[in-house]
Formats: structure tokens, C-alpha cells, sequence
């Protein structure tokens, strides 16, 4: 990313709309472009489409496990495992939700940059994303 | 001696020694038979078991030697004596040989017959009451063998695993249940087998091998011997005292708890979704308070006003869910008593669409219906099964299209009365179709986008329609509608 001038354009994938909206402004108010998409398929066609700087995901999605697919995906793609991945949860350990990492390929999963709990706290959200960029 | 007179029989071809001695002895108190002849006596002594037999050893049809085999081989306990003028030595080894407890010299002295029979007779009883001693014991060791073999049966029989060890570790007893739980294959009894068991179950049993003192404590522990819950035992170790109340061995019992630990897994992961339903309103509902009083955002007041409405949604949402998911554990519990009253399925279904009547209207949807003339009766709580077609109807006006229409028709079909409930809604796709009745699960798509819901009311309507032991059959193509076919079961 040489045009530092030029906003960077954030990927965000959530199935709850309300929260999409939220988050899409809250970004917005960042100066970041926001694409979004509400479900694993549709995330990944725009991510395809957009060439996104950065990708925020929610966790759940229609399935347990929707988040870690699409972050997935995303960083097996060539030009995806360039960029920070950031994962969004409502889940948090005190509930107790078990996210089954014992295989390798289930660790290899949570290959995210980072976690956010919801609603997202926009500031922390904005500098892990600076951080990333500038870490390039 | 008092209450019970020995019987004794003579069996002599002599008169008047046979009425002499039947007189003394009665009067000394013992019932007499007599038998004139050898033969007589014969059959009446091996008819009838006497406890002294007086025989004389001269009788012109058979001999005394010969009644006195033929009483001995009857009843070997009959105590016979065998009386003879012409008393030899060589007659008296013969006789006791053949099993006469003594012979009796003729001409007799009363004092002398009553000494031989009184001594005869205490023979007797003692002979009696040793064989009684004998077969006694030898039914207690029938009943010894038997009870062991039972309690052999029953320890095998059992479903849970048992085996017991002794002090030095080593196998004293084991069932086949307790080697299909551990897979010990080849085990034999005396084996130390500490050092096979899988570490946790012997560390139980060390807990107590290594307590110097006998301590009434049992120690237990849940084992995982096939990953992902396929197999759970509960392994109990209890300690075994001999009588002197020192360490025996232990004693270890295993349980099959895979099924409750199955359950309790799919508790767990229900717990953890409806933490996630409850959380994700709420976020929406903070998020949008931040987002109304953080002043860099610079909400306009119908932005504002759009959010509150929004967030009251949200929250509306969440308590149908609260209502829901009590609704479901009152159900899992069966704490909610049940009115069970006779319903008319026709009129329930009538008077639920009679009050979804305005949100009918507000989607211009309208309802064709059909009721069966005489349907039979349903025994039934009623508000279960309101709440079970509110919640149909209401998903078939809900995920209706405009001005749409619903079709109901209530009959009988078999033992079952079968309501059927068919929309001109959005549909479902297959894939969406099989999962329906999981609980928190909704249809997501362009059409369902705007349309609130728990994601329970099909869920709750299942466990309803099942714990009536009927069925509820779905028909449905995407974006033409849906058909929920609910077969109740009547008894005739």
C-alpha cells in the first residue's frame, strides 16, 4: 500500500443486520470504505470482487463455526493471507463455548490477527487495523 | 422314652414265649407286634420300619439269619437281636456279621432282655441322630454350592463391570461387563494388574492400597476410554475389610455413563448457544446506544429515532425469547401441569386464526378453511395445543406474501386427526427444510431478512405435537409456499 492518502477498504461480514449497520458506520466515522456482506458465500464473492485491505468477521454466523470458515478461506487465498483478518464474538469465555482447536487444521482456523468482543469497541478496533497496516 | 414307646416286634414260632414277652414289655412301656412265623415276620417288619426286632433263630419256614437279612436289607437302623436256645459261639459271629446288634440266649431272664433291648434302643437313637447330623450337613453343602454358584451368576450377569483386588494388587475376581469396559484381554485371577489398568482407574485403587489403615472411603473417577464421548465409565473403588476389620483388597465397580455424558454434552451446547441468542440482541442494543451518544457520530434525529425503534425490536425479541426458552425447560422438566381437557381440534384451529385476525390483515393474507363435520375429541391441555397452531399459523401469515393466502383444512385419517396448514409464502429451500425444528434455527434469506423471530416456535411446537406421541410433516417449495401437516392421534 504505497497511496497512503487513499482510504482503506474494510470487508465486514455479519448476518445480524443491525450490527452490520453499526459497525459499517462506526468504520465509516474512521474514514475506512466499507464493503459488507451477511453470510460465508457472499463475504467471500466481495472479498474476491473488492480486494479488501482487511477483513472483520463476525464468528457466528448461520453455523457455529461460519467466522473460522470465511477467515479460512480468506487466508488460504493468495492475496488474502496478505491481509489482517480480524474476528467479532459474542461468545465469550464465560460462556463456555467450546470451539474444538484440537486438530491441526481446526488451529490452523484461528488464524486470525485478531479477536473483538461485541459491540465493538471502535477506537481499539481502528488501531489493531493501523497496527496491522503499518506492520506491512 | 416317656411319650414315645419303641416298637418292637417278635417274630418267634413259640407261643407262649411270644404272648410272655409281648406281656413284659408292654408293661415296661413298649409297643409290641408279634409274628408267629418267619415269614409273617418278614413282611410285616419290612412294611413297617420297627426300632427293635426280636428274632428267633429256629422257625420251621424260614430260619432267624434269613428274617434278619431281609429286615436289615429294608431298614439297615432296625436294631435286631437274635434269640436261640441252642446258643453257639459260631451262630452269635454270624449273626452280628449279618448285622444283629446282639444275641440273646434263650431261656431269657426279663432283667437280661430289658438290659439288651434298652441298649439296642439308645443304639438306635444315636445311629438315627447321626445320620440326621450327616444330611443336615450335606444339605448345607448342597446349599453352600448352590448359593456360591448363584452369586457367581448374578456377580456375571451384571451390566456393570466388577473386579476386586487384593492387597498386593493382584486380580481375585472379575466379571465379563469389567473386561469388555477395561479390555484387558488374557487376564488371569492372581495377575498383578495394576500396572494394565489405565493410569486413572489405578490410581483410585493405590489411593486405598497405600492407606495403611482401613478407612471406609470410596474413590471415584470418570474415565474417558474412547475419545469424544464415545465411551464414559464411572469407576467406584471401595475398600474390602476382612473380619478382623484390616485391608482386604478393593473392590472396583465400573458404570457405562456415556449416554449421560452425552446428554450432558448437548445440555452444554445449548447453554452456550442461547448465551450466544441472548448476547447478540444485546450487542445490537448497545451498539446502538453508543452509537446514539457518542458524539462524533453525528446522528440525525430520524437516524436516532430509527435506532431507538430498532433497539425496542431487539429487545421485544429477546423477551418472546426468554418466554420461549422458559416455555421449552417447563416442557423438558414437566413442571407445567397439564390441564387435560376434551378439545375439539377444529375449534381451536378456528378460533386461532379468529385471533391472528389482525395480523392478517395487516399483510392482506386470507384464509379458505375446512373442518370435518364430528371430529373426535382430543385429550389435550389447551393451551398446548393453541400455542402449538398459534405458532404455525402465525409462521404461515408471518412468512406469507402480501396478500397471500392460507389454506386449512382439519379430517381424520386413520387414528390420527390431521390438520393441514398450507401457505403461498416464501418457502424453504431443502437444506433449510431439514434443520426446521432445531432450536435458535432460522431461515435466512433475502425474503426472512426483515421478518423477527426466536428462532423456537417450531421447536416448541414439535416437543408439543411428539409428547402427544403424534407427527408433524412439512411440504415446501422455495418461493411458491409451505404445507405443515400436524397428525394428532385419537383413541376411538
Amino acid at each position: 500500500m504505497t497511496d497512503t492518502n487513499k482510504p482503506k477498504k474494510i470487508l465486514l461480514v455479519d448476518d445480524d443486520y443491525d450490527l452490520l449497520e453499526q459497525n459499517k458506520m462506526l468504520l465509516e466515522s474512521k474514514g475506512y470504505l466499507v464493503v459488507t456482506a451477511d453470510s460465508v458465500e457472499s463475504g467471500f464473492k466481495i472479498f474476491k470482487d473488492e480486494k479488501p485491505d482487511a477483513a472483520v468477521l463476525d464468528l457466528i454466523m448461520e453455523e457455529h463455526d461460519s467466522g473460522f470458515i470465511l477467515a479460512h478461506k480468506i487466508k488460504r487465498d493468495a492475496y488474502g493471507k496478505t491481509i489482517p483478518v480480524f474476528l467479532l464474538t459474542s461468545a465469550t469465555m464465560v460462556t463456555g463455548m467450546k470451539f474444538g482447536v484440537t486438530t491441526g487444521e481446526e488451529k490452523e482456523w484461528i488464524n486470525c490477527d485478531a479477536w473483538f468482543n461485541k459491540p465493538i469497541n471502535i477506537d481499539e478496533l481502528s488501531n489493531k487495523l493501523e497496527e496491522c497496516f503499518e506492520n506491512k | 422314652m416317656d411319650e414315645i414307646k419303641p416298637k418292637v416286634i417278635i417274630i418267634d414260632d413259640e407261643k407262649g414265649l411270644r404272648i410272655g414277652t409281648q406281656r413284659l414289655l408292654q408293661s415296661e412301656n413298649f409297643d409290641v407286634d408279634t409274628a408267629e412265623n418267619g415269614l409273617t415276620g418278614i413282611k410285616m417288619a419290612t412294611d413297617f420300619e420297627y426300632d427293635l426286632a426280636i428274632i428267633d433263630l429256629k422257625m420251621p419256614d424260614v430260619d432267624g439269619i434269613t428274617v434278619l437279612k431281609a429286615i436289615k436289607k429294608a431298614h439297615p437302623n432296625t436294631v435286631c437281636f437274635i434269640a436261640t436256645a441252642y446258643a453257639s459261639y459260631d451262630t452269635a459271629i454270624e449273626a452280628t456279621k449279618l448285622g444283629a446288634f446282639t444275641y440273646i440266649p434263650k431261656p431269657f431272664t426279663p432283667e437280661e432282655l430289658l438290659r439288651n433291648l434298652n441298649a439296642g434302643y439308645e443304639r438306635r437313637l444315636i445311629t438315627l441322630e447321626t445320620e440326621r447330623l450327616k444330611k443336615e450337613r450335606e444339605e448345607r453343602l448342597l446349599e453352600l454350592a448352590f448359593e456360591k454358584s448363584r452369586l457367581n451368576t448374578i456377580v456375571n450377569s451384571l451390566a456393570d463391570g466388577v473386579f476386586v483386588v487384593n492387597k498386593n494388587g493382584e486380580l481375585v475376581l472379575f466379571n465379563p461387563s469389567a473386561i469388555k469396559y477395561i479390555e484387558l484381554n488374557e487376564v488371569i485371577l492372581g495377575e498383578k494388574i495394576l500396572g494394565i489398568l489405565p493410569p486413572i482407574i489405578s490410581e483410585q485403587i493405590k489411593k486405598i492400597l497405600d492407606n495403611t489403615t482401613f478407612e471406609n472411603k470410596t474413590y471415584t473417577a470418570e474415565v474417558e476410554l474412547k475419545p469424544e464421548r464415545e465411551l464414559v465409565v464411572e469407576i467406584k473403588c471401595s475398600p474390602v475389610p476382612h473380619p478382623d476389620g484390616s485391608l482386604a483388597g478393593v473392590v472396583a465397580v465400573i458404570r457405562n455413563i456415556t449416554e449421560m455424558k452425552k446428554v450432558e454434552y448437548v445440555k452444554s451446547q445449548f447453554v452456550s448457544m442461547v448465551a450466544h441468542e441472548l448476547k447478540t440482541p444485546m450487542a445490537a442494543v448497545l451498539g446502538f446506544l453508543n452509537i446514539i451518544l457518542n458524539p462524533e457520530m453525528k446522528v440525525t434525529p430520524e437516524q436516532e429515532h430509527d435506532y431507538m425503534n430498532r433497539s425496542r425490536n431487539r429487545l421485544n425479541g429477546l423477551v418472546e425469547m426468554v418466554n420461549d426458552l422458559l416455555d421449552i425447560s417447563r416442557m423438558e422438566m414437566k413442571t407445567k401441569q397439564r390441564e387435560l381437557k376434551e378439545l375439539n381440534i377444529g375449534e381451536i384451529v378456528k378460533g386461532t386464526v379468529d385471533f391472528l385476525e389482525l395480523e392478517l390483515k395487516k399483510k392482506g393474507v386470507t384464509v379458505t378453511s375446512k373442518y370435518q363435520d364430528n371430529l373426535p375429541v382430543f385429550k389435550a391441555d389447551n393451551n398446548e395445543i393453541t400455542r402449538l397452531f398459534t405458532n404455525i399459523i402465525g409462521n404461515s401469515i408471518k412468512y406469507n406474501k402480501d396478500n397471500g393466502t392460507i389454506d386449512v383444512n382439519v379430517f381424520t385419517q386413520g387414528n390420527y386427526i390431521v390438520t393441514k396448514i398450507a401457505d403461498t409464502g416464501i418457502g424453504m429451500k431443502p437444506e433449510d427444510k431439514v434443520r426446521l425444528f432445531s432450536e435458535f434455527f432460522r431461515v435466512k434469506n433475502e425474503y426472512t431478512r426483515s421478518i423477527s423471530g426466536t428462532g423456537l416456535g417450531l421447536s416448541i411446537v414439535k416437543r408439543i405435537v411428539e409428547s402427544y406421541s403424534g407427527k408433524i410433516e412439512v411440504d415446501s417449495e422455495y418461493t411458491k409456499g409451505s404445507t405443515f401437516t400436524i397428525y394428532l392421534p385419537f383413541t376411538k
